[in-house]
């Protein structure tokens, strides 16, 4: 109980610090303007812990998380093929990017009867560099778009919002949230699965389908996150550990309190990301600036 | 001996031949370039040398004769085979971007004429340089007088604050040590990013929005108006958001910046 309440005043206390630091003195305008990247960064820290929360447990493996297993490279390609194709990133060739990606990588991993883990992490990092090149080659044939594909990969949370993309980021949000909401209803399985698949196929769990399920919707939620602010880095990957170590095995406490970790962790990274320099530096800079030291520090003790 | 007489003389006349071609050849200084720069192309162009152009980028595109030239690339990329194939006597770059291209064509002892312009001033001293180089002083003189008549201080009481983007995502702009700086202060504005020692830096929406521009040029067909956090900008408020101003005429350091010159002069002084 005394860890939940300390969770919530932590998120509170980043949400508090995005808002009120910064270079500038707050106003109505400098508030409407924290407020959406506040949005922006629990929504896409959020759904990256999420995200490495569910497969990690899903795949009973430390390493799995949306890099890991090709779908952020994968949505980051189709987004850069959408700058540079359209001039704009476009979310439809974000998610096709991470589901075609997902579905390759399922395939090579599949076997009779359930999924091979060590092949499906193999597959996923093969696929993300492949995926790595393509962007490169994307960015040698666009040449002005350099810029914003490099955001993009590094992920960046101080986009403009305008008239034009304003309703389209809000109905992402949207979406992803009741995505999110119909995962977390899952948490049960999760832990069966967890412990050993033979359990779960004894308890009369159809293993197949649930992976397929928890797979695509994770591909699909980041697909949807690297749309709008990037792919963003390191997030997914260990804010689940740490929320292990807080909670235990418990799916149902680990993707809450993943989430909210997440979110909190973003917010403050993207909060120094803003201060450390009068320049814009991308989050992802800083989510794994900050992160390596604090996670193996966590680590060692 | 009959054949060796034959070959002597055969000899002979390729070695003559030979000689008479490289002598039409020394007649013109760097008969043979590829230009790295779509700013050094319209120049060469200016001077009247564009007939001595045999390579060029896909982005120089102007004048429409620069079109026809073959291309060994893009600017960020040309292609060092292409480039070597021409057989040029000087390569054009432009650093710092083509840094990478620059020290291969070093290695192959091509001669490199480097243009890096940080002001306006730096323009006009290429200019004369490649003059220099080309035996085209008495061309590259009138350029610069003509370039420096037109680009003439406007004097204005109330100067405004002008704030420039190149891209929005992430949002580039102008720095202090840019000829884009230079031509705002002449036009009769003051860069809000001016005090930034970069040349093209990225910035975060509040510190445009702190900054409170009088007038927002947009140098990217992305529309300004209707971004959150922005409307208490002087210049949304007041309608001063410029988008139609041509790029090319701002962006490239060449003969065409008259042009942008004018254009700028009249929407900041409008």
């Amino acid at each position: 109980m005394t860890k939940t309440f300390l969770l919530i005043l932590i998120f509170l206390l980043a949400v508090a610090a995005a808002i009120l630091i910064g270079p500038t003195r707050l106003d109505p305008d400098i508030l409407q303007l924290r407020l959406s990247r506040v949005i922006l960064g629990i929504f896409a820290g959020g759904i990256l812990a999420f995200c490495g929360c569910l497969l990690q447990g899903l795949f009973g493996n430390p390493l799995v998380e949306p890099y890991t297993l090709g779908s952020a490279s994968g949505a980051a390609l189709g987004a850069s093929v959408g700058i540079l194709v359209f001039g704009a990133i476009s979310p439809l060739l974000a998610f096709a990017g991470s589901l075609g990606v997902g579905f390759f990588v399922y395939t090579v991993a599949r076997i009779e009867g359930g999924l091979l883990r060590d092949r499906l992490i193999l597959a996923g990092v093969v696929l993300s560099f492949l995926c790595s090149s393509l962007v490169m080659i994307v960015m040698v044939i666009g040449g002005r778009e350099l810029y914003e594909i490099l955001y993009l990969l590094m992920g960046y949370l101080g986009i403009i919002i305008n008239a034009t993309n304003r309703i389209m980021i809000a109905a992402l949000i949207f979406v992803s949230m009741i995505i999110v909401a119909f995962l977390y209803r899952y948490h049960r399985e999760l832990d069966i699965i967890s412990q050993g698949t033979e359990t779960a196929a004894g308890l009369g769990i159809d293993i197949q389908k649930f992976s397929l399920i928890i797979f695509f919707s994770a591909a699909l939620l980041v697909g949807l996150t690297v749309s709008i602010v990037g792919a963003i880095g390191f997030v997914g990957l260990i804010i689940p550990h740490v929320s292990k170590l807080i909670y235990g095995p418990k799916h149902r406490y680990n993707l809450a309190a993943s989430f909210m970790l997440g979110a909190t962790f973003l917010l403050l990274a993207d909060t120094l990301s803003r201060v450390i320099t009068v320049y814009e530096l991308p989050v992802g800079v800083v989510t794994s600036l900050v992160g390596v030291p604090f996670f193996l520090y966590l680590y060692r003790k | 001996m009959c054949t060796s007489l034959r070959i002597s003389v055969i000899f002979c006349c390729v070695s003559l031949f030979l000689n008479l071609t490289c002598d039409t050849q020394k007649e013109v200084k760097g008969a043979r370039i590829v230009s790295l720069s779509p700013a050094m192309t319209e120049i060469l162009f200016s001077l009247g040398a564009g007939d001595r152009l045999v390579g060029v980028t896909t982005f120089c595109d102007y004048p429409e004769q620069a079109k026809s030239i073959a291309k060994v690339g893009d600017f960020s990329h040309p292609s060092i085979e292409r480039i070597v194939g021409l057989r040029p006597e000087m390569v054009i770059v432009n650093l710092p971007e083509q840094m990478r291209i620059t020290r291969e064509l070093e290695k192959l002892r091509i001669k490199i004429f480097t243009s890096s312009p940080r002001s306006l001033d730096e323009i006009f001293a290429e200019i004369l340089a490649l003059g220099k180089e080309l035996d085209l002083n008495k061309q590259a003189d009138s350029l610069v007088t003509y370039m420096k008549g037109h680009l003439q201080p406007v004097k204005t009481k109330h100067r405004k604050k002008v704030y420039v983007e190149i891209s929005p995502k992430p949002i580039i702009t102008v720095g202090a040590n840019t000829f884009l700086n230079d031509l705002i202060d002449r036009a009769g504005g003051v860069n809000i990013f001016g005090d930034l020692n970069k040349d093209y830096p990225v910035v975060s929406q509040e510190a445009v929005i702190v900054r409170d521009p009088d007038l927002i040029i947009a140098l990217h067909p992305e529309t300004v108006t209707g971004r959150t956090g922005w409307q208490k900008i002087n210049a949304i408020k007041n309608g001063r958001v410029y988008t139609g101003l041509n790029q090319d005429h701002l962006m490239r350091p060449g003969p065409r910046l008259v042009q942008g010159f004018e254009a700028l002069a009249k929407v900041i002084n409008d």
